[in-house]
């Protein structure tokens, strides 16, 4: 019968460990501030690159457009851009969004080539 | 009558509180899926930068709007300004802050700036959200249509060339023209306050124009922009009684002469000293 006890208090202890895991990583999760851009949603990082394509289509300043993309950490321009670029096509962005994320892509490919 | 089972119980509360430590302490759930809200503040600022450079590109303020919207800024025109300030004040460049005094300046106004020439106004914003939506499609307009703006200029439609082209930032020193006078009696203003507003060739308030004041033995400069909840081209000077003061920004530009405190009464109160209000644009 004892036995019985220390399983039901080993199963209890589980439980509540389970239960607090869910309710600390699911239910209510800890709330976030200062945080990088590199954490950001899919649809806002492409929404940025798109804003980046937008000023670069007038711009035509590819350092300055690498510098903008640069915000999201250590990976390439170009890698970031094709990125925000294959979310883009994914989702259903209009064509004219696609088209200057493209173009600047293909600019961030050859602003790297040149580096 | 059962017995409550006191040591389960407690176990299972012990259990809860471990669990509760290490998903909110020692191992939180990683983030993936930010929101531009809960970016650091010079993030932010980058976002912002971003926004402010994609409506100069487009004029597209609806949508400039509902990314703004998703920094969370109690007043973005505010927030856009005291930005503008920084990147002066930290010698980024000119034309970026431009940019951003720029969509704060159109925030204010309400202005659209149209490039019906450009493909990339007509465009619609699909972003699909799987969860909160952060750009509200029907903030977005799915297409513009031409509408002359008196006082925006920087919308020039060419039919030969298919992109805008930017206008060059005005500079400092170029000439100015005195474009209002007129005496304030505003009881609720200091005394003798002299306020001078500077209007670039876009009749968007200018900051970091120096202003020069000369009186009888003496002179002074001072600078628009440091008061940026005034106002981008505002700048402000305290008169003496019984002094009359010039005021020039930069060479060549007009001069204002002869600036005395007026003597003001409003009903019911003493007089007092009233101020002056000049408003400068380069042409």
């Amino acid at each position: 019968m004892k036995s019985y006890r220390w399983i039901f208090i080993v199963l209890a202890l589980l439980a509540g460990i389970g239960i607090g895991l869910a309710y600390g990583w699911i239910i209510d999760p800890v709330d976030f501030f200062d945080l990088t851009p590199d954490t950001l949603r899919g649809d806002y990082k492409s929404d940025y690159v798109l804003m980046v394509a937008e000023a670069y289509r007038v711009e035509r300043d590819p350092g300055l457009a690498a510098r903008r993309l640069g915000i999201f950490g250590t990976q390439s321009p170009a890698t970031i851009a094709a990125s925000g670029l294959a979310y883009a096509r994914a989702n259903g962005f209009s064509d004219s969004d696609i088209a200057l994320m493209q173009e600047l892509v293909t600019a961030m490919q050859a602003w790297s080539g040149i580096q | 009558m059962r017995r409550i089972p006191w040591d389960l119980l407690l176990t299972l509360l012990a259990g809860l509180g471990l669990g509760l430590g290490y998903s909110w302490v020692i191992s939180p759930a990683r983030v993936t899926d930010a929101e531009p809200l809960a970016l650091r503040t010079d993030f932010k600022d980058h976002y912002r930068s971003a926004i402010a450079a994609a409506y100069s590109a487009t004029g597209n303020l609806p949508r400039a709007q509902a990314r703004l919207s998703l920094l969370g800024d109690a007043d973005p025109v505010e927030a856009l300004n005291a930005q503008a300030q920084r990147m002066l004040g930290s010698g980024q460049s000119l034309e970026q802050a431009d940019q951003v005094a720029a969509l704060a300046s159109a925030l204010e106004q309400g202005i659209t700036v149209e490039f019906t020439s450009t493909p990339v106004v007509q465009s619609v914003n699909t972003v699909v959200i799987t969860a909160t939506p952060p750009l509200d499609p029907s903030a977005v307009p799915s297409e513009i249509t031409e509408t002359p703006q008196p006082i925006e200029t920087q919308a020039t439609i060419n039919a030969a060339t298919p992109r805008p082209t930017r206008t060059p930032v005005p500079t400092v020193g170029a000439p100015f023209t005195l474009t209002g006078q007129e005496s304030v009696c505003d009881p609720n203003l200091p005394d003798g306050l002299l306020q001078v507003i500077v209007f670039d060739s876009r009749r968007r308030q200018l900051a970091g124009a120096k202003i020069m004041i000369t009186w009888d033995g003496g002179e002074e400069e001072f600078f628009t922009g440091l008061k940026p909840e005034l106002g981008n081209g505002y700048a402000d000077f305290i008169m003496e009684p019984d002094i009359s003061y010039t005021v020039q920004l930069g060479a060549g530009s007009d001069i204002a002469s002869g600036l005395t405190t007026s003597t003001c009464q409003i009903s019911g109160r003493e007089t007092f000293p009233g101020g002056i209000k000049l408003t400068f644009q380069q042409p």
